[in-house]
């Protein structure tokens, strides 16, 4: 079987290699990526010319991701969703407590209540800083590289922040289970919520543009942009629950409590 | 509102599952009515689209309203319902429904404090198998078969402690690299075309000079063999019968009838959306390479499933061959050929779903998860027994069930193109089905009544109420697992009758896409 392995491996990198000759030139500007072809215009190209214009965010990628392609991310985040509820249904166990098999992991000695006291100092000291810099992220993900996803990571991280100083329990007593598991699902729903109300409003799914007409003060193109930073909250919303809720699932075998 | 039905379709099970997390965690009991409502408008959708598209063409729906004439194609990303998706979306609605009617208490018993998470997936699996039979967008597909082999992967995964979770194991490398090979091979398209969008794809591919493109070459390997392991086609069918032989018994009869089938629509629609006929059959000429391998698939299929002692992998078995089926058909290059791969899609959907609720109830039932368990069961669930008998009788191919139309459309198109490997494979296949059915039958009708030789070790675990259930209905299942299967047994008999206006509708599907591209015509 491993000689198998290792010739499927072979095999799929000599072909992977045998189409390189036929690249077009590393950063060649007139390749197909770059310039298109004949007649057909570039995608990427047109995002670099058109997408101020288009929507007011002067970071294209967030533009592409949230906007243009923002169906792809809709079913990334259901993707992160989906992997959120999958651990949860793999893993998760509801059979009562049971002794742990360690002894108890909060060490009583003089020198672990330092320790405890330096770990405590810091991380009340860091996180909230941790956490206002992934509100940062995610707000201001159109204008400078982040975004939803980014700054539900670092959101999440403080979390497991919580339960990796103190103990799961802590971290639990401030994000449990049942609002984890609902905010994931808020954060798809506002995703998809604002997909929906352009429906509503008569036109296609994430069409953006006719969102001015509820929000104050906006014109159509400042609509797709306020928007993306709507739909990028939902992101944020789903992939801190998620980060959570994976690292509680992983870290206690399922069963939530203090966990090693 | 009707111009909105392409989104529409997969948001309803999408909103279900978000309704059911949000909803369902604190009564479990109203997670069945969201499923069934989720997928009942999604059926509604299918039906609309399919009337829609039948009578005026296909429609186009532009995801975030980008196709104004500034606008390049493939800016935003594009949905196409034509014949071909509109009569697989009508297949995956109905089978989710079915089985979604299946699942009532099932689900719950099987996953007792999980049902909502359970349901949660089963919906999110349909958005995925929905949304990749929608688009038109390379990577957008690539995005849904990910959030359908997630979900599907953990579906397995919930089944029995110990080996599901294995299953699923191995189902999720498997998965995996099947999922990565077609990103690449979409990676090496990109570089070559510039953009995602299937119809920009395949008119830049039109240009013969890519008829030597190493690039693009590659792409089409690495696509194909992706799509050959998502579907089980042999030598890659590992994963496949653990998989479905040890997950909950309601994710085996969504997966087991969807999964690889939408996998060879995804094949075919590759070879005749991306990269056209013309490209796929002229310039690369594999059609007899892989017309054989189809062939050794469909007969290591049939002869695994002959040494199986256990009713769900034999069917897991018949898959494999069954999906060897369909490759070979639509690689044979000729329009029957492929007219018959589509329409056994179709068939295979229902008659798989047909066989693997009437074995879930069997195995519920009567404790048989082998095929000499299953003595004397006409007498004691005689409906169960006939939804399984038209079941195998499609299998099989006996008329004028829907099994035996695909495979007549199958053996014309080979017949026409000459590929006699692949008609005298069909048919050994047939036999080895008619062995395979008949001997259970056999068994079933004319085997001893379990009752003369009772089988103490099964008695004693068998529930309480459930053996006071079985009395009352007279040996039957529950209505809501019998009513189904009878569905789907009606199903499979009504689409072999009605097979012309089906394959009507194939036919109009295969005008905008031809098999015999312009290039052979013209020799």
């Amino acid at each position: 079987m491993k000689w198998f392995g290792l010739i499927a491996t072979v095999f799929t990198g000599i072909l992977l290699l045998s189409a390189v000759p036929d690249f077009a030139a590393f950063g060649d500007p007139d390749s197909p990526a770059n310039g298109g072809l004949g007649d057909h215009p570039s995608v990427s190209q047109y995002y670099i010319t058109d997408t101020y214009t288009d929507t007011k965010v002067p970071n294209i990628v967030t533009a592409v991701l949230a906007d243009y392609r923002g169906y792809d991310t809709m079913f990334e985040t259901v993707v992160i969703f989906a992997a959120g509820i999958a651990i949860f249904a793999i893993l998760r166990s509801f059979s009562g407590p049971v002794a742990p098999s360690h002894p108890t992991a909060i060490d009583t000695s003089v020198e672990g209540d330092h320790q405890r006291i330096i770990i405590g100092t810091t991380c009340r000291v860091i996180i909230p800083v941790i956490q206002l810099f992934a509100l940062y992220v995610v707000a201001h993900g159109h204008h400078s590289p982040g975004g939803g996803f980014q700054g539900g990571v670092i959101l999440g991280a403080s979390f497991i922040l919580v339960a990796l100083a103190k103990d799961l329990s802590a971290a639990l007593g401030r994000f449990s289970e049942k609002r984890y598991l609902a905010l994931g699902s808020v954060g798809i729903l506002i995703y998809a919520g604002f997909g929906l109300l352009c429906v509503a409003l008569e036109r296609n799914f994430l069409d953006y543009e006719i969102l001015h007409r509820i929000m104050p003060a906006t014109d159509p193109i400042m609509a797709r942009s306020h928007s993306m930073l709507g739909v990028e909250v939902g992101v944020a919303f789903t992939v801190t629950a998620i980060m959570f809720a994976i690292y509680a699932n992983l870290s206690s075998k399922g069963r939530l409590e203090q966990g090693f | 509102m009707s111009e909105q039905l392409p989104a529409i379709i997969l948001l309803a099970p999408l909103f279900g599952a978000l309704l059911t997390g949000l909803a369902g965690n604190r009564d479990h009991r109203r997670c069945f009515p969201i499923l069934i409502s989720a997928l009942a408008v999604s059926f509604g959708c299918a039906i609309a689209l399919l009337v829609q598209v039948s009578q005026s063409g296909p429609i186009d729906y532009f995801v975030g309203g980008w196709n104004t004439e500034r606008v390049p194609l493939g800016v935003g990303i594009q949905l196409r319902i034509d014949a071909l998706n509109a009569l697989l979306l009508v297949v995956i609605t109905t089978v989710a429904l079915l089985t979604a009617v299946y699942s009532f208490r099932r689900a719950g018993e099987e996953n007792t404090e999980k049902t909502p998470q359970f349901y949660m997936l089963f919906q999110m699996l349909c958005v995925g198998l929905l949304g990749i039979t929608v688009t038109a967008d390379a990577f957008n597909l690539f995005v849904l078969v990910e959030v359908s082999s997630l979900t599907s992967y953990a579906l397995v995964a919930m089944g029995s402690k110990s080996r599901g979770t294995v299953a699923a194991f191995n189902y999720l490398i498997m998965g995996t690299v099947g999922a990565s090979f077609y990103l690449l091979g979409v990676g090496y398209l990109y570089m070559q075309t510039g953009t995602l969008n299937m119809a920009a794809i395949h008119e830049i591919l039109a240009d013969p000079a890519f008829g030597k493109s190493s690039t693009v070459f590659v792409a089409f390997i690495l696509i194909l063999v992706g799509v050959w392991i998502k579907m089980a086609f042999f030598p890659l069918y590992g994963w496949l019968p653990n998989a479905y032989s040890y997950c909950p018994s309601t994710t085996s009869c969504l997966l087991a009838p969807l999964m690889t089938k939408v996998s060879v629509y995804v094949m075919i629609r590759v070879m005749l959306s991306i990269f056209g006929a013309d490209w796929v059959f002229q310039s690369l000429g594999w059609s007899h390479t892989v017309v054989w391998l189809a062939v050794i698939a469909i007969l290591a299929g049939s002869v695994l499933a002959l040494a199986q002692v256990e009713l769900k992998k034999m069917l897991c078995y018949l898959i494999v061959a069954e999906v060897g089926y369909m490759v070979g058909g639509a690689w044979l290059a000729n329009h029957w050929g492929m007219v018959g791969a589509i329409y056994h899609i179709l068939a295979d959907a229902f008659m798989t779903l047909c066989l693997f609720i009437a074995a879930n109830i069997f195995i519920k039932h009567c404790r048989a998860d082998r095929i000499d368990q299953l003595e004397g069961l006409f007498k004691r669930m005689p409906l169960t027994s006939t939804g399984f008998v038209v079941g195998a009788l499609a299998m099989i191919g006996v008329p004028p069930t829907a099994g035996f139309f695909s495979k007549w459309y199958l053996l014309r198109g080979g017949i026409e193109s000459g590929q006699w490997g692949y008609v005298i494979a069909l048919l050994v296949s047939s036999l080895v089905n008619a062995v395979l059915f008949f001997r259970i039958i056999e068994i079933a009708y004319f085997g001893k009544n379990p009752a003369e030789s009772h089988d103490h070790a099964h008695d004693e675990d068998s529930h309480q109420g459930q053996a006071g259930e079985a009395t009352l209905l007279g040996g039957e299942g529950r209505p809501a697992t019998v009513i189904p299967l009878l569905i789907t047994a009606a199903i499979v008999i009504l689409l072999g009758v009605f097979n012309a206006p089906v394959v009507e509708i194939i036919q109009q599907a295969l005008e905008g896409m031809p098999v015999v591209g312009a290039a052979a015509a013209a020799r």
